[in-house]
């Protein structure tokens, strides 16, 4: 055991108490976190600063809102509610299309109104927000996500989070749905990760349940080496996530529509640390060298070429499992 | 940065500061180390308070009696605003204290305190009570009552060969246990009345009387346990044959303390509302220490008024004697969460289910703290096809939690289970709570997770338990309450741990593969 201590040590790898004494509460006042803790005012933000996000149809606040919900919700692309201030995706509905006088769920099972007017009261009441205050709830665009992931990933909508430190993208992975975790790209609930190197955007290792794997478990596809379209256009959108909120340690998840490209789901202001397994290397080092990079201000489009100088010069302990999507890379790159 | 080196210093200053404190008051001022076993001293309370109504009030409280022959020191009265006076009733000798106050209004407390070592059974009944001509009680007037008594005398008088015999065998009637509908001797039955201990006792003491033997009824406590409202007892005095013998209906107790004799009521108050009278007792944890307190006079007193409880009334040190030991807990706790990396239901509610289980003992507790969630949660994923809001299922669920504490009870009663009165003070709402909790991870992460984490929480609350009641903690705590402060310190110092936990070796067991 104190074996595993010291390896892990020197792979620098962080826990809990450290991502929350070092990173999180020096970087992120709680006063600010209420941005990114309520997705309504994160979604306005965005609106704000011309961050491309999914477009909100409505928002439910309370009774008086529900009557014009029927309204609301005849869309026949689908749509989804979410919590404003729900976290880890809880009490999020994904409804596909109309059917039969419901409507169809990403899960494939049918919803009815009264359903989701129950589930909409829920969200209002508190359940699925932080403290059990009153929510609202929200309804938004439903994203198609783009076919570059749809060989490795499993119902449902796969997402891309990436790391921002004080406005450096330093850690990113692709977070995959699969039939375990119910069309939810969560890592908890059985989700794929899949790292992603920041200096090109190839996938590279994958993890589920925190233990590395080849292949997607419900697809069977092999999932390094796969290009993530769009690369510096989402490492742009994460490095200005600092700027418009003014935290300095976030989790920018941000989704690829086939039709829009990429769009900013949402902001995180305690991240998890699971990452550190799906790209097989400790932050402890590259936090570091961020923290000294991010004295000096820059520009977001700057700090997105100083993040992928510092990934590219990678610690030695991961460089052997990162060098050979490395040099693919730097051969398919235009 | 610069925070780190300030909650380190501070930390620091804390634990040093608490355990030099400790170490003074071990080293110069001699406190025991260690709960001592020489536990003999008593700390006795009769605490009244009461609603003033506004015109003149009198309160009359028997005290505990003088002439019995045991170590009785340190007699106290808190008065407030009333005044005071003490007197002593001629035929019964009891001591009475009469507080009286011409216009009181709002809540008023009146307090009664005493150190004792109490009685035993070989305690000596005092001369004056063994020499007494037995006063000639008048019998009542009603003549079925008398006729009753004669002919069981009569029949007493048939069955026994001497005095001796004929008393042992009235005393073992009258306390014998009947049933409802048993009709043996109808002739006890009318003399017994409502059949309560005092009517036994008033019944006994008139039959021995008759016979020419001193007898009385003698009330008191039982010195068994610390608590906040202890039980009064009644039983039986007699001297017989050169013989002091006691009579005690509710069990023969190892020790006891004598208030007051006959058969009034302790507290007999008028021009007062919603009396209510606590009687409390706490054992010394060492009479050690009060030798020490005796000892360091003024040296001692100034930090004695500042961190000992020795100077509250003895129900809220009672209180305290539990409150001071949840920091332990609550420190356990930190540890767990942020060293081990134990998942709980809720920041705290390990520690609240832990003080939980002080009412039902641990393994009781861990049952029916399973049980209740179990059931609770069924109904929790019955009452999710109904659809309710969140608030009135929160209340279905508290209702539900009630009734199934009501339904264990009486069953547990029923079946003689001392447990069954004890878990009425679990906490409801914080089954409900952690139902709640628990049934959102269950549907939201998964089964097993909702499943792990409700035995991290009681597996968390089965330690902080034993911590808290654990003799030495317990001991430590009260007799040296700094030890706040160096418990305040370790949380600061283990509030800036950036170290791994250890769940997060299992969790990133790749990484740690070099």
């Amino acid at each position: 055991m104190l074996k595993m201590l010291q390896t892990l040590r020197k792979n620098g790898v962080i826990g809990i108490n450290e991502r929350n004494v070092n990173y999180v509460n020096p970087n992120n006042p709680r006063k600010l976190l209420r941005l990114v803790d309520d997705k309504l005012e994160t979604k306005r933000l965005a609106q704000a600063a011309m961050i491309p996000s999914p477009e909100l149809y409505g928002v439910v606040r309370d009774a008086r809102d529900m009557k014009g919900l029927p309204d609301l919700l005849a869309r026949e692309d689908g749509f989804v509610i979410k919590p404003a201030q729900g976290s880890q995706g809880k009490g999020i509905i994904v409804i596909e299309s109309p059917l039969r006088g419901g409507w169809r769920m990403a899960s494939g099972r049918r919803i009815t109104m009264e359903t989701v007017r129950f589930q909409i009261n829920n969200i209002l009441s508190g359940m699925y927000s932080l403290g059990g205050q009153p929510d609202v709830a929200m309804i938004e665009y439903r994203v198609k996500f783009d076919d570059i992931f749809g060989k490795i990933s499993f119902k449902g909508v796969p997402d891309i989070r990436v790391i921002v430190l004080r406005g450096l993208p330093v850690f990113a992975m692709l977070r995959l749905p699969t039939a375990e975790s119910d069309g939810k790209a969560n890592l908890h609930r059985g989700g794929v990760g899949v790292g992603i190197d920041i200096a090109t955007g190839l996938t590279s290792r994958a993890m589920q349940h925190d233990q590395l794997i080849e292949l997607h478990p419900d697809t069977a596809h092999a999932l390094d080496n796969v290009q993530t379209p769009y690369w510096d256009d989402i490492l742009l959108m994460a490095a200005r996530s600092y700027d418009v909120t003014g935290l300095g340690y976030i989790g920018v998840d941000v989704v690829l529509d086939r039709d829009l490209g990429p769009l900013l789901l949402e902001l995180n202001g305690r991240p998890g640390i699971s990452i550190q397994i799906a790209n097989r290397r400790g932050m402890r080092s590259i936090l570091q060298q961020a923290d000294e990079l991010s004295r000096t201000k820059h520009a977001a489009a700057k700090r997105v070429e100083l993040a992928k100088e510092l990934a590219g010069g990678a610690p030695a302990s991961a460089a052997s499992d990162r060098a050979a999507p490395q040099e693919q890379n730097a051969a398919a790159a235009p | 940065m610069n925070s780190i080196r300030h909650a380190f210093f501070l930390g620091l200053i804390l634990v040093a500061a608490g355990s030099a404190i400790v170490l003074v008051k071990i080293s110069s001022l001699g406190y025991p180390v260690a709960p001592g076993v020489m536990t003999s001293i008593w700390e006795f309370e009769i605490y009244l308070d009461f609603e003033g109504r506004d015109e003149p009030a009198r309160i009359e409280t028997y005290l505990p009696a003088g002439d019995v022959s045991r170590t009785f020191p340190q007699e106290q009265y808190y008065n407030g605003p009333f005044g005071l006076s003490l007197a002593t009733e001629a035929q019964s000798r009891n001591r009475k204290a009469i507080w009286t106050y011409r216009y009181p209004s709002n809540r008023k407390v009146l307090r009664y305190t005493a150190l004792t070592a109490g009685e035993t059974l070989s305690t000596p009944l005092p001369s004056s009570f063994r020499q007494a001509e037995p006063a000639e009680i008048e019998f009542e007037e009603d003549p079925i009552r008398r006729q009753a008594f004669i002919v069981w005398s009569g029949d007493l008088r048939r069955r026994s060969a001497d005095d001796r015999s004929y008393i042992d065998l009235g005393i073992a009637e009258v306390f014998k246990p009947r049933d409802q509908d048993e009709l043996y001797a109808d002739e006890l039955a009318v003399l017994l009345g409502g059949k309560s201990t005092m009517d036994r006792l008033q019944l006994a003491v008139y039959m021995l009387r008759s016979k020419g033997v001193p007898a009385r009824i003698a009330n008191g406590v039982y010195l068994s346990d610390s608590r906040r409202r202890v039980d009064l007892r009644h039983w039986l005095e007699y001297h017989m044959d050169g013989e002091d013998f006691r009579y005690f209906p509710d069990g023969e107790p190892a020790r006891f303390f004598t208030i007051w004799y006959g058969a009034q009521d302790l507290v007999s108050a008028s021009g007062v509302d919603d009396l209510d009278i606590q009687i409390a007792l706490r054992q010394r944890s060492n009479s050690a220490v009060d030798l020490v307190r005796q000892r360091g006079g003024d040296a001692l007193g100034g930090l004695e008024r500042v961190f000992s409880f020795s100077n509250l009334p003895l129900t809220t040190r009672l209180v305290y004697e539990v409150l001071i030991t949840i920091p332990v807990g609550i420190t356990i706790l930190v540890f767990l969460r942020q060293f081990v990396g134990v998942k709980t239901l809720g920041t705290f509610m390990p520690v609240l289910i832990g003080i939980a289980f002080r009412e039902t003992a641990l393994l009781n507790g861990l049952l029916l703290f399973s049980t209740l969630i179990a059931l609770g949660l069924a109904l929790r994923f019955y009452l999710e096809r109904l659809q309710l809001l969140l608030v009135p299922r929160l209340a279905v669920v508290v209702i539900f939690i009630v009734m199934l504490m009501a339904g264990i009870t009486i069953a547990l009663t029923n079946s003689n289970q001392a447990v069954g009165l004890s878990i009425s003070l679990f906490p409801i709402v914080i089954l409900t709570m952690t139902i709640e909790r628990m049934s959102i991870v269950w549907e939201e992460s998964s089964a097993s997770e909702a499943i792990r984490q409700g035995v991290g929480s009681l597996g968390v609350a089965a330690i902080t338990y034993l911590a808290m009641t654990n003799d030495y903690v317990e001991y430590w705590m009260y007799q040296f309450p700094e030890l706040l402060l160096v418990l305040m310190g370790l949380c600061i110092l283990m509030g800036r741990y950036t170290g791994l936990r250890l769940t997060e070796l299992w969790r990133f067991r790749e990484l740690a593969k070099s």
